[in-house]
């Protein structure tokens, strides 16, 4: 909780150019840091905890590899571009989508697909990255995701678990805290409906306990020669951790308790149980869940397969927005459906679509969007996009809109460069009107 | 001590005489200035510029630490191992007054110093890499640089290797730095200059450096050293794939539409109004020189040269980089930190002081070993340690503990659990797949624990996933049973029957060091409170592997 705290403050002070993370440390005696005795820390960040921010979330669905907004939220039958995948319509008069995602279809009323996505990046790392940050990366700076970013400014003193948890393998690297901190690093679960790694106590609380009354013991003789500072900190993180894995709050990750109509709603599946989890984990107060789903790098065989994928995305991501609507927590959760660009309109011929960031689309429920709408157009064969393009930035500006944060604040690198939430884009604005 | 302990020591102790020796015959034929008169005179000037003793009360320097302390800290820092409770009965036993040269003349002959030296590089390249493909690089830069270290160790040759480095990134590790920026020109230049002299100027690559004097030009011209580079896929047979650096000396027909200059065997800067033309033609000039060349020259005579004119002892950039970064690994705070931002409009913490060790760095050809031999011969590397930022103490009067980097941990973890280093074949596996060695269990310890060398280590903080991997992994805490016999503890737990003499054992094999009166009077009440021997050792052991001493070298 104090390393979270600690950028917090750093972060408006430096703002104000008073003070740097080392000056800070500097300032205050290493002995008050030592007895723990910060509690005016805690009342600053009390203060920066905007309570209109508390209850503000979002979960992020992350299609890595690029899936076809063709076989997905922009059919175009009809068209030789859009071979054989047929359109269906929703419940929004007008709306169509493809016969892939026929469960979404019955909640289009709750979402918007933004079909004129569009970016220049066509490669799976740097437009996974630059989705994920709204940067390239560089040598010289390393972005927060913006998952990190959310777990900095929407803080939550209450909470006993990580304020940003990944679910899913990730092969591709999708950022963390960056210049944050690891502090901001994504919690990472490789899959729903278990218990996340090392988080089973080696032995009994009782004896835990002990354990951990002996480390404190043992390490205050280091602090007495020279560890100090090091020792304090460590000992707050092991606070930290412990309280997280004795904390009632990681019942939030085991299932068990749902009641079977919510589970079977959600569907027995891998990224049915991520979505559940991320349900219950920002019920429980955290601010960001991001669930990967690999799989849409779609080179060949591009049609059967992003129907399998679909079968696998469209209930639980249909039951996702119903369940959170059903529970009043919808006008507050931001849901985001995307990967990392689009594919070619010109089907290759493995019967595959290549890499293509020039146009793609992208899903937003939740989060005060209004939900039955499209934002923008692409031309009749899907390659260029024809009405209101939306880039990554735009994009990114739009989650902030949502989640009410300022995008202009800086966090400061490394090398003293400041660095802004999201650097230039304008929010989508009729996405809220 | 054990008798076998004893035994260990005997032979320890004529083997370091036999290194005694040897210290006498290797300083009379070293080409830099003796090492230790060098030691000498850094701390004077360190006192002339402030930090030495009889300035005020608040800097008065810290004392020197003692004999254990020193030991585990210099082996950390040279070797990335912690000492063997042998070693420690080795080294106490000696009774020379030049027992910390030998020791540090011991471990710069072990295979693992060059290891050791060779992984903390590959983290300084590799955290800054642009790509993830970028990783099957990192067992090769590894392989390449131990055997540099290991060999004669002169680091503008290995700096010429890095900057003109072709071939294929599985057999050449001196393509480690070009393969992280995926052999982009702009990245590769700040790469270069940020790494082997210490100068940002890839901040000038959009805007003229706010702080610095650099010009955009000046950074597009060093850039136009490396616009003949190229990565490219090499197809071999099966699923092995991977990567080679190659010069591109002829015009490409495809120019890439989205990135106007690109492609080009010529460096253009862009037009920041006009980002769709090609921009301005970029003549390669050496910005901290001013020499050039003409326009035309083939890849690998432009990268040659330049590396030759960032390698010259006629200038010191070069030469502060590395002592300034090596300083601030040794010593705890950097002349200049961040440690690879030195840049000329940068504040300078002792110049005089990095001015002479870069001097007489220079004038020993930039032998590596010379300068380790020089600063841990300091008193400034020599004192107790203060914690980084100590309210009101001054630089240099204390060493600065450092937390250890993942393969620092994870050889104190074998260590502490006395299992084995993977084996020579699963290395040559793991060199072989990137993945299986990031899964392999030093893989994984890096992955949690590592961290960019480079970044200031007030940054470096520790994290959750940290925490619960040692404090409930379950493979580290199968390790820390003692009632299996196979395991350290639980034959430690068969041999030694006194409590005080286990705890002892406990305190040399984390720590490498005995316990001070107080850690025993409450190990020993521990145990006595918890009654089950076993598990009130394993609670020991435990809390010894979880304390912030072990994740530190102090």
């Amino acid at each position: 909780m104090t390393l979270h705290l600690r950028h917090q403050i750093d972060v408006s002070l430096d703002r104000r150019g008073v003070f740097h993370r080392r000056d800070f440390l500097r300032g205050i005696s290493a002995a008050s840091i030592a007895a723990g005795t910060l509690s005016w820390r805690d009342v600053v960040s009390l203060q920066a905890a905007d309570l209109t921010k508390r209850g503000r979330a979002c979960i992020f669905l992350w299609m890595q590899g690029g899936p076809s907004h063709f076989e997905t939220f922009s059919p175009k039958p009809g068209h030789a571009n859009g071979g054989e995948t047929k359109a269906i319509s929703t419940s929004v008069a007008g709306i169509e989508v493809s016969e892939n995602f026929p469960e979404f279809a019955k909640v289009m009323h709750e979402a918007a697909i933004i079909r004129s996505m569009t970016s220049k990046e066509g490669s799976h790392p740097r437009a996974t990255y630059l989705m994920h940050t709204g940067y390239l990366p560089t040598a010289s700076v390393k972005y927060p995701a913006f998952g990190s970013i959310v777990a900095q400014q929407l803080p939550r003193p209450e909470l006993e678990l990580p304020a940003f948890v990944r679910i899913g393998n990730n092969s591709r690297d999708g950022a963390g805290g960056g210049l944050l901190g690891i502090e901001f690093d994504p919690f990472a679960m490789p899959e729903a409906g278990k218990l996340p790694t090392n988080t089973t106590p080696a032995t009994d609380f009782t004896r835990y306990d002990r354990r951990l009354g002996l480390l404190g013991r043992l390490d205050a003789s280091y602090a007495g020669h020279g560890g100090q500072q090091e020792v304090a900190e460590h000992q707050k993180l092991y606070q930290k951790a412990a309280r997280m894995i004795k904390s009632s709050q990681m019942k939030t990750f085991e299932l068990d308790g749902e009641p079977d109509s919510v589970r079977a709603a959600y569907g027995d599946s891998q990224f049915g149980r991520s979505c559940l989890l991320a349900r219950r984990l920002v019920e429980t107060g955290i601010p960001c869940v991001e669930i990967v789903v690999n799989g849409w790098d779609t080179h060949f065989d591009n049609f059967p397969r992003v129907k399998e994928m679909a079968g696998q995305i469209d209930q639980p991501f249909a039951a996702l927005i119903a369940d959170l609507k059903q529970r009043g927590m919808l006008d507050s959760t931001l849901v985001v459906w995307t990967g990392e660009f689009g594919r070619t309109p010109k089907i290759n011929p493995r019967a595959g679509r290549d890499h293509y960031p020039k146009a793609f689309n992208t899903v937003v429920a939740g989060g005060g969007v209004r939900g039955g709408q499209v934002i923008g157009r692409t031309d009749a064969g899907g390659g260029e996009v024809e009405d209101r393009p939306v880039t990554v930035n735009d994009l990114l500006q739009t989650f902030c809109k949502s989640l009410q944060i300022d995008s202009k604040i800086e966090n400061i690198a490394p090398n003293g460069r400041p660095i802004k939430i999201v650097d230039g884009g304008q929010p989508v604005d009729e996405l809220f009107a | 001590m054990r008798c076998n302990s004893m035994i260990r020591t005997t032979t320890a102790l004529m083997l370091l005489s036999a290194v005694g020796a040897a210290l006498v015959g290797r300083s009379a034929s070293a080409a830099g200035l003796d090492p230790l008169s060098a030691a000498r005179q850094v701390d004077e000037l360190l006192a002339k510029e402030g930090f030495g003793a009889g300035q005020d009360a608040n800097e008065t320097p810290a004392a020197k630490a003692d004999d254990q302390t020193f030991l585990r800290r210099v082996a950390l820092d040279l070797i990335g191992h912690p000492p063997t409770p042998e070693d420690i009965t080795a080294y106490s036993l000696d009774t020379s007054e030049t027992k910390r040269l030998s020791a540090v003349e011991r471990l710069l002959a072990k295979r693992e110093f060059g290891e050791n030296w060779a992984r903390y590089w590959r983290d300084v390249i590799m955290y800054r890499r642009s790509e993830e493909r970028a990783l099957l690089v990192g067992p090769t830069v590894v392989s390449f640089l131990s055997d540099e270290f290991n060999g004669e160790a002169h680091w503008d040759k290995i700096a010429r290797k890095f900057i003109t480095a072709t071939g294929d990134i599985r057999e050449e590790g001196a393509t480690a730095i070009i393969m992280a920026q995926n052999g982009v020109a702009e990245d590769t230049t700040a790469e270069i200059s940020r790494i082997f002299l210490g100068i940002q100027i890839q901040c000038a690559q959009c805007h003229n450096h706010p702080t610095d004097r650099w010009k955009r030009e000046q950074f597009h011209e060093l850039a136009a050293f490396f616009p003949r580079i190229a990565v490219r896929a090499v197809k071999k047979d099966g699923d092995r794939r991977s990567f080679e650096i190659v010069s591109v000396d002829k015009e490409r027909k495809k120019k890439e539409k989205d990135k106007p200059g690109r492609g080009n065997t010529e460096h253009y800067m862009p037009d920041l109004q006009k980002p769709e033309e090609e921009g301005k033609l970029m003549r390669p000039v050496f910005f901290v020189t001013g020499q050039k060349l003409e326009s035309g020259e083939k890849d690998q005579d432009r990268r040659a040269q330049v590396a030759q004119w960032i390698t010259s002892r006629k200038d010191r950039w070069f030469a502060r980089a590395y002592v300034n970064r090596m300083w601030a690994e040794l010593v705890g705070r950097g002349f200049y930190e961040p440690v690879d931002d030195i840049g000329p409009d940068r504040s300078c913490s002792a110049p005089h002081t990095l001015d002479y060790l870069a001097d007489h760095f220079a004038g020993s050809q930039y032998d590596v070993k010379w300068l380790f031999r020089v600063i841990t011969a300091t008193d400034a590397y020599q004192r107790e340690s203060r914690s980084r930022y100590e309210e009101g103490k001054a630089p240099f009067t204390a060493n600065c503990p450092q937390r250890l980097r993942g393969d620092q941990l994870y050889n104190s973890l074998i260590a502490v659990l006395g299992i084995e280093d993977a084996s020579p074949k699963e290395r040559a596996k793991e060199a072989d797949n990137y993945r299986a060695a990031m899964a392999s269990p030093r893989g994984r310890v890096n992955v949690a624990f590592g961290y960019d060398p480079s970044a200031p280590r007030d940054e470096v903080a520790g994290s959750i996933p940290q925490a619960l991997f040692l404090m409930n992994g379950a493979e580290l805490n199968r390790g820390l049973n003692g009632r299996q016999p196979n395991t350290a503890l639980g034959k430690l737990l068969g041999e030694i029957d006194k409590n005080d003499a286990l705890v002892e054992e406990l305190y040399l094999r984390c720590l490498a060091r005995e316990p001070n009166p107080a850690e025993m009077e409450t190990c020993l009440e521990y145990a006595k409170s918890v009654g089950n021997r076993s598990e009130a050792f394993e609670d020991i052991l435990w809390s010894l592997v979880n304390s912030t001493e072990f994740l530190n070298r102090k």
